[in-house]
């Protein structure tokens, strides 16, 4: 077979490449190579000159293969493939050497590192007279959405595609809308009432026309892939009397949320043996009730927060939840304007004031003269009931950071501010929808800043603090992201999927099922009847663990061949 | 050992003029600021802390307070407008009234009109009293000479009764600030050596309140020291020579010039301050308690008396010279009955005392350190150092 015609393209990058590696040394090397009909080194081949160069030589030199020995094929490989493609050449034929990251900036030694470059532009070169010509696939997008969660960021991102014309299925498992944020009476640091806010979200989610609601319901099962997945949802009805759906979507977000720490786990604060330590939210109950009271009917006249229960500790959870901190202070205001007479002290280890207007909450609650005690992390404060002549329910000692004095501060009231964690059903969500976990449990995005609402399974979004703890404004703000990131992709219509992923020849498949257990995106299905495995190549990434593991040696991964593989280590070998 | 934390001690301190005191967060900004603290004496931030949460005993044992002169540097660069120099400056009158042990002081402090109501209340007495006896004595045509209204032989025994009553409450008082601060803290061991040694001190910074001149600002020092020099030279012919002051244009000359100079001072110092409080030209003027206003007006007031008095008996308006003798006293009496003992004035004796008794609790801090590592040197650096 003769050598298909390749072109050689080196790019300087300015003096990135230039100053370590002999450029026009690895050009005349290369133009002996095996198929090489033309070898150039130019100053920045991702120019658009650059580009036209590409270009114009597989018109010129009636090119079949091309080689770019230049950056990481992670930054300009889409670059060069785009240039092939508008001379003509399929993309997949371009190859690239990356003579910056692993040549150049990591040499000292220019004479080794222009070898170095001539053996990297070698092995690029007998690898791509391999390469074949991909098409790419394209996929039709269902513009239907499945929302799992009906607290404030599922109804948010239901709302926003709702608003925009798609059908939303808002499945949430509890019989009543609003999540957590409808356990709330007033929010921080405006101290506006979280009611009002969900009222008015709840009535137009529950009023829409594109959102189909379903309550005391779950996804049971989760098929297909990005832009055609499979929702089976059962509906729990009266006395068992349960329901099955099927639904076709193209996307899912996940909005699960969290659950409340446990504050009988902290046993040094007598949470469930005095009667009057109680939780944030019980708090918030008896507070939309109205009235502050002792269990025993009496207005406290000490009331005492205390902080980082769960969060920030060795014992319980690391990190930190994030919004007990302004809750905290809204206590403060809460408490002083409904019993003047009262003090107000918080006992916290860090205050954690970072949003919009917190700083000035912050600073306002302490002009209404609440107590600020500091203990230190890794340690904590421990609660007692008050001896008999005290004029206080309960006595709490704390190593006070400010004063550096071991402090017993009264108290008729303790309320403490449980951390977020994830809900006891996190892991069976993971599995269900196919996403990660991180440590603590919370589900992990694609990207932690730039693609925060993505996760590895494209189609799959995740929203509020089912990510990690956040409060209201950044719950929504994550799903009206995750509902814009869908939007988009609707709006396309067709979902193109990269030509690269594994092919199973089912004529050598055992049906050992090995790479369905191996595959990190469940992109391997099983063909019961047949016995044989098959890969949905829309959700396959080509990371290549099947084609390693397969015992058959069946599996083959288009762009990442054998044959490729053996050829590009033979050209670095020299 | 827990301390146990009375959040309602920042209610009972406003009264005293700590209104802001829950706005501090403890960046430390002030301490950092202030060219007086050190060790083991670091405030305003730490007598704040104890104040937030209450630590009445802890407070109460702080000589703190006194060694701080309000610059008010730290007011200033206050990130949280907690005004640390006018929480220090109203611990100084919390202490006073807990100092005294009659309770008068902590009833002045918080009201007023108790405070207002007792000087007129005392004036009225004074005014009646001093008729009385001036009628009884002699006429009111006669300033001066055997048949002198109020002689001055007379006024000169009273004077001196009543400087034993006030010393009395002064001692008692001053002792008791001993025994808060350094009597009862059993991890002190004081010798009478050290007390002695650092006895100089009590006068020195009396005199000279050479302290209060390592401000920055050296200002209000200057006026703070001509007021008190002023008032001790006018105490010092008052209490040794009444007679030679009293009498008419054989007065001698020396005590005619330091008379003359002592009474420009206490005028020109009192009005500099009124007007320095009035403007609020400072941090340590902004916050007025009523007790300052009281005590730089009554210094005004008897200063310029004492001038017209002076004035009419040399223009030979003997009567008129009688009746503002009578004002005279009427406004004395209370300035000395009620402000020395158990109001701002005090403080002439807590401050020197605050900076003796600093010194002499350093020097017992290093002996028991020395004592706990005897590998360090013997001499320890002290902090509190005289000018």
């Amino acid at each position: 077979m003769p050598e298909p015609r390749t072109g050689v393209f080196i790019c300087n990058c300015g003096t990135n490449i230039a100053k370590m590696i002999d450029c026009d040394a690895v050009a005349e090397a290369a133009s002996s190579m095996p198929g090489v009909v033309v070898a150039r080194s130019y100053k920045y081949m991702c120019s658009n000159p650059g580009q036209e160069m590409i270009a114009q030589d597989i018109g010129d030199h009636g090119l079949e293969r091309v080689v770019v020995a230049a950056c990481s094929p992670r930054m300009h490989e889409p670059t060069f493939r785009r240039a092939a493609e508008t001379a003509g050449l399929n993309p997949y034929l371009v190859e690239m050497a990356n003579i910056r990251e692993q040549c150049s900036w990591v040499h000292d030694d220019g004479v080794a590192a222009t070898e170095k470059a001539e053996d990297l532009v070698r092995a690029a070169v007998m690898r791509v007279a391999h390469h074949e010509p991909l098409e790419r696939l394209s996929v039709d997008m269902c513009p239907n959405t499945l929302v799992l969660g009906g607290g404030i960021a599922g109804l948010t991102a239901a709302l926003e595609l709702a608003d925009a014309g798609k059908l939303v299925y808002l499945v949430e498992r509890q019989p009543g809308l609003g999540g957590n944020v409808a356990r709330v009476d007033l929010t921080a640091p405006y101290l506006d009432s979280a009611r009002d806010m969900l009222t008015d979200r709840l009535t137009r989610v529950v009023e829409h026309p594109d959102i189909d609601v379903m309550v005391s319901s779950e996804l049971v099962r989760l098929d297909g892939f990005v832009g055609n997945f499979k929702a089976t949802i059962v509906v729990h009805g009266p006395e068992g009397a349960d329901e099955e759906r099927q639904v076709d979507v193209g996307s899912v977000i996940v909005c699960t949320g969290y659950r409340e720490f446990d504050a009988s786990r902290a046993t040094h604060l007598g949470y469930g043996k005095l009667p009057n330590v109680i939780t944030s939210f019980e708090f918030e109950r008896m507070l939309r009730a109205g009235r502050i009271e002792t269990k025993e009917g009496r207005l406290p006249q000490y009331v005492s927060v205390i902080h980082c229960v769960g969060s920030r500790s060795e014992d319980f959870h690391g990190y930190c939840s994030r919004v007990c901190c302004m809750t905290a202070l809204k206590y403060a205001h809460e408490v002083k304007s409904a019993l003047p007479r009262s003090y107000v002290s918080d006992v916290y280890v860090d205050m954690h004031a970072f949003g919009k207007g917190c700083e000035d909450f912050y600073r306002r609650s302490a002009e209404v003269k609440t107590l600020f005690l500091m203990y230190g992390k890794g340690d904590h404060p421990v609660v007692r009931k008050a001896d008999p002549g005290d004029d206080c329910g309960m006595l709490i000692t704390v190593d006070e950071q400010l004063s550096g004095e071991t402090i017993e501060l009264p108290a008729d009231l303790i309320i403490l501010m449980v951390g977020m964690e994830p809900r006891e059903d996190a892991e069976a969500v993971t599995h269900l929808v196919n996403i990660s976990q991180d440590k603590d449990g919370w589900f992990i995005e694609s990207h932690p800043k730039l693609d925060p609402v993505a996760t590895t399974t494209d189609g799959v979004y995740i929203a509020g603090a089912c990510q990690a703890p956040k409060d209201i404004p950044d719950s929504v703000a994550q799903a009206r992201a995750a509902a814009g990131r869908i939007l988009g992709k609707i709006s396309k219509g067709k979902l193109e999927i990269d030509a690269m992923f594994a092919e199973v020849d089912e004529d050598r498949c055992s049906g050992c099922r090995v790479c369905n257990e191996i595959c990190p995106y469940s992109a391997i299905e099983f063909d019961a009847a047949e016995r044989r495995s098959h890969v949905i190549s829309a959700l396959c990434k080509a990371c290549g663990a099947c084609v390693a593991t397969c015992p058959s040696a069946a599996i083959k991964a288009r762009h990442f061949t054998d044959a490729q593989i053996f050829a590009e280590i033979a050209g670095v070998l020299g | 050992m827990a301390i146990r934390a009375n959040p309602k001690l920042i209610e009972e301190l406003e009264p005293y003029g700590a209104e802001d005191v829950m706005k501090c967060y403890h960046c430390g900004n002030c301490s950092a600021v202030c060219p007086f603290s050190e060790d083991p004496y670091v405030f305003p931030r730490k007598p704040m802390r104890h104040l937030q949460m209450g630590l009445t005993a802890k407070l109460e044992g702080q000589l703190d307070p006194w060694l701080c002169y309000y610059c008010g540097e730290c007011s200033d660069q206050c990130p949280r407008d907690a005004e640390p120099g006018e929480t220090m400056m109203s611990l100084r009158r919390w202490l006073t009234a807990r100092y005294d042990w009659t309770g008068i002081s902590r009833l002045f402090y918080r009201s007023w009109r108790w405070e207002f109501g007792a000087i007129v209340l005392v004036a009225i007495i004074t005014a009646i009293a001093f008729t009385l006896f001036g009628m009884s004595q002699g006429s009111l045509a006669d300033y001066d000479g055997p048949n002198a209204f109020l002689p001055s032989s007379a006024i000169h025994i009273f004077d001196w009764a009543l400087a034993l009553v006030l010393l009395a409450f002064l001692v008692s008082n001053a002792a008791r600030m001993w025994w808060f601060t350094m009597g009862r803290d059993k991890t002190l061991r004081m010798s009478a050596g050290s007390y002695l040694r650092s006895l100089w001190l009590l006068p020195a910074h009396f005199f000279s309140q050479a302290r209060y001149g390592q401000c920055d600002r050296k200002g209000p020092w200057v006026t703070h020291l001509a007021l008190m020099l002023s008032y001790v030279v006018m105490l010092v012919l008052i209490m040794f020579f009444l007679a030679e002051m009293a009498s008419g244009p054989e007065i001698d000359w020396r005590v005619h010039v330091l008379g003359y100079l002592a009474t420009a001072g206490l005028v020109v110092s009192t009005i500099l301050f009124l007007r320095n409080r009035v403007k609020q030209s400072a941090p340590q003027y902004r916050h007025s308690h009523e007790s300052d206003w009281i005590f730089l007006v009554l210094i005004l007031l008897v200063a310029l008396t004492g001038i017209l008095q002076h004035i009419l008996h040399r223009s030979g308006l003997d009567v008129a010279a009688n009746v503002t003798y009578i004002v005279h006293l009427s406004l004395v009496v209370p300035m000395l009955v009620l402000e020395v003992p158990f109001s701002k004035w005090s403080h002439l004796a807590y401050r020197p005392l605050a900076i003796y008794l600093a010194r002499v609790r350093v020097t017992a801090l290093a002996r028991s350190r020395q004592s706990a590592e005897p590998a360090r040197g013997a001499e320890p650096s002290t902090p509190l150092r005289a000018a």
